[in-house]
């Protein structure tokens, strides 16, 4: 088993402000490499521009991110991604008008110009691409348009794009956001699966069966800050987050 | 499941005998355009082919920033003027030759291109425009001001490469071969970069490039390769141009009906393609000489453009070819949504079914 304190990610003092409103405010977060982190809270508690922060979309006015021991602060999305830190978006994102195939291949890691000038639909990539798309269950509608499928299937997609980018951490934004009872089931048996395989979780969440069940360790926000983390049973039985929940 | 893995197969790759239609297509037209000045009636029609094979070529180098990255350049006649001006003065004042003078020109526009791309490539979509119109507007007011080097608005004389021997006929068709190579060495350079990981990146930051940028593509640094490349090429038309014609004038170097032109083109062709530029570039290029012929002095040649732009964007947002493609496809089978089966596959997925249950 890992060590249950080794950290993978960590932020100290992480404050983000949109004028005077403090999104994220000295936010001191630190999630447990191997594991399924999951990150909750009220809407507007600060959990998406935390991600964003992160991930190198916005700029943080103070504090650091680390990343497997590198202080990645302030570097370019692309330089984080790189670094093995991939994301998917609240709002599900994928290139609609590029078909499901190329839509994964777009995640392909290529170093140098020689790397970069080889076909894109080389066989190694399709190959790769393929499995990815099977593993997520779209295998059969490789040659449509992105913008042509189902919601839910652009999720399986945005994840398979992510995946295609080969990160060690994964974040994910409301997963089961907007779809299905059946495919969120299908969702959490493939992020199982994936962590079983090594990798890290960080995923944003509202539904709480999916929290509960899902995760190993919790951490929940509130007015841009933690207010408590620990295993799903402690949290959700702590008073500071009834009342944030509530307002009790 | 082998049938499904076979149908797979014959999905991905497209028959055998589209490509070789395409091939065929392809020598065909390319023959034609090769016989075209054995076939033009006058050294007047011949004049108007070799224009339309300069926007060609302009339009095809455009379309690597346009077509690529959807960055929509109105301003890409300012690589083509200092392509222009720098050939025109490497001859005259370095005596350079002429052939040499183009290249140099076009790499030395091509290092201008990248603080000029590290600048403007920040902003997005009508900023990115409206950028790409003040850079075109600098460069006109400063040709037509340092008169002491671009002759200002008396314009400027480029030596002919081919001598004085040479007859303007003879030169029309010349250029022509040479207007028509460079297209087609930018289309080999632009199918390159299309159908490589270069360009899946690129056509990622096309769609959404904050969602790109997330999955790792450098997206910065990936626009400013196309972007130098496009210029690099732009000049190069432009510098072929100014051997050609024999003078230059900012007015119409440095324009942005140019500009406006070119985007014309590969918006009418359709940008996703590869042919597109060039045959909203025929289409155009004509309508263009065509409207200044029936319209003479008067300016009603750009309000029949405007109109032939309106009927694009209405009837064919994607462009003529992939509407063509389109109308094509319509007539053809399979690649449907519904997978068609047959009584025994059906049967023998029912029984999966049952034992997946069971």
């Amino acid at each position: 088993m890992t060590d249950l304190n080794k950290h993978s990610l960590e932020t100290e003092g992480l404050t983000k402000a949109f004028g005077g409103v403090r999104a994220v405010d000295d936010a001191t977060v630190s999630f447990q490499e191997g594991k399924i982190n999951a990150l909750i809270g009220p809407n507007g508690s600060g959990k998406t521009t935390f991600f964003n922060c992160v991930t190198g979309m916005i700029r943080p006015d103070s504090g650091t991110v680390t990343y497997q021991g590198r202080n990645v602060t302030g570097h370019a999305p692309h330089r984080i991604a790189r670094a093995g830190l991939g994301r998917s978006f609240q709002l599900c994102r994928i290139f609609p008008r590029m078909t499901v195939l190329d839509n994964v291949l777009a995640g392909v890691r290529s170093k140098g110009l020689v790397h970069r000038l080889r076909g894109a639909h080389n066989p190694d990539d399709i190959a790769r691409a393929r499995e990815l798309l099977a593993r997520v269950g779209i295998e059969h509608l490789e040659r449509s348009e992105a913008r042509d499928i189902s919601y839910g299937q652009q999720k399986l997609l945005e994840l398979a794009g992510v995946l295609m980018a080969e990160p060690d951490t994964i974040m994910l934004d409301e997963p089961a956001g907007g779809v299905n009872p059946a495919l969120i089931g299908r969702i959490a048996t493939l992020v199982r699966e994936l962590n079983a395989e090594g990798r890290t979780f960080v995923i944003v969440e509202h539904n709480m069966e999916l929290v509960m069940s899902l995760s190993d360790h919790v951490v929940v926000f509130d007015r841009g800050r933690p207010i408590a983390s620990g295993a799903p049973a402690e949290v959700q039985n702590d008073p500071r987050v009834l009342e944030a929940y509530l307002g009790v | 499941m082998l049938s499904a893995s076979k149908h797979e197969e014959s999905r991905t790759h497209p028959g055998r005998s589209v490509l070789v239609m395409k091939l065929v297509a392809a020598a065909v037209a390319l023959g034609l355009v090769l016989a075209f000045p054995a076939l033009a009636p006058d050294p007047f029609i011949l004049s108007v082919g070799v224009v339309i094979a300069s926007y060609a070529a302009l339009a095809v180098a455009w379309n690597f920033v346009g077509g690529l990255t959807g960055y929509i350049s109105l301003g890409h006649a300012a690589y083509s003027g200092l392509g222009g001006y720098g050939t025109a003065l490497l001859i005259t004042e370095a005596g350079v030759n002429p052939w040499v003078s183009m290249v140099v020109a076009a790499v030395l526009v091509g290092l201008a291109a990248v603080p000029i791309g590290i600048a403007s490539l920040r902003v997005r979509g009508a900023s990115f425009v409206i950028v790409s119109i003040a850079l075109v507007l600098i460069l006109l007011l400063v040709a037509q001001s340092w008169a002491d080097v671009t002759g200002g608005s008396n314009g400027l004389r480029v030596p002919r490469p081919f001598g004085t021997d040479v007859l303007r006929p003879e030169q029309h068709e010349r250029f022509f071969y040479l207007f028509v190579a460079l297209t087609l060495v930018a289309l080999v350079l632009w199918w390159v970069i299309d159908r490589s990981r270069l360009g899946t990146g690129l056509k990622a930051i096309r769609e959404d490039e904050d969602k790109a940028q997330a999955l790792g593509v450098p997206t910065f640094a990936y626009k400013l390769v196309v972007f130098v490349v496009s210029a690099f090429m732009t000049a190069m038309a432009g510098g072929m141009y100014a051997l050609w014609f024999g003078s230059l004038d900012p007015i119409f170097q440095f324009s942005i009906l140019t500009g406006s032109y070119l985007v014309l083109m590969s918006l009418l062709g359709g940008v996703r393609s590869l042919l597109g530029p060039v045959v909203g570039a025929v289409i155009v290029g004509y309508a263009v000489e065509f409207f200044k012929n029936q319209y003479g002095d008067t300016q009603l040649h750009l309000v029949a453009l405007g109109l032939l732009l309106a009927l694009v964007v209405l009837f064919m947002p994607d462009g003529v070819i992939p509407w063509l493609t389109a109308q094509f496809d319509r007539f053809r089978p399979g690649d449907t949504s519904i997978r068609e089966v047959d009584a025994a596959q059906l049967a023998e997925e029912r029984k999966a079914l049952e034992e997946a249950k069971s």
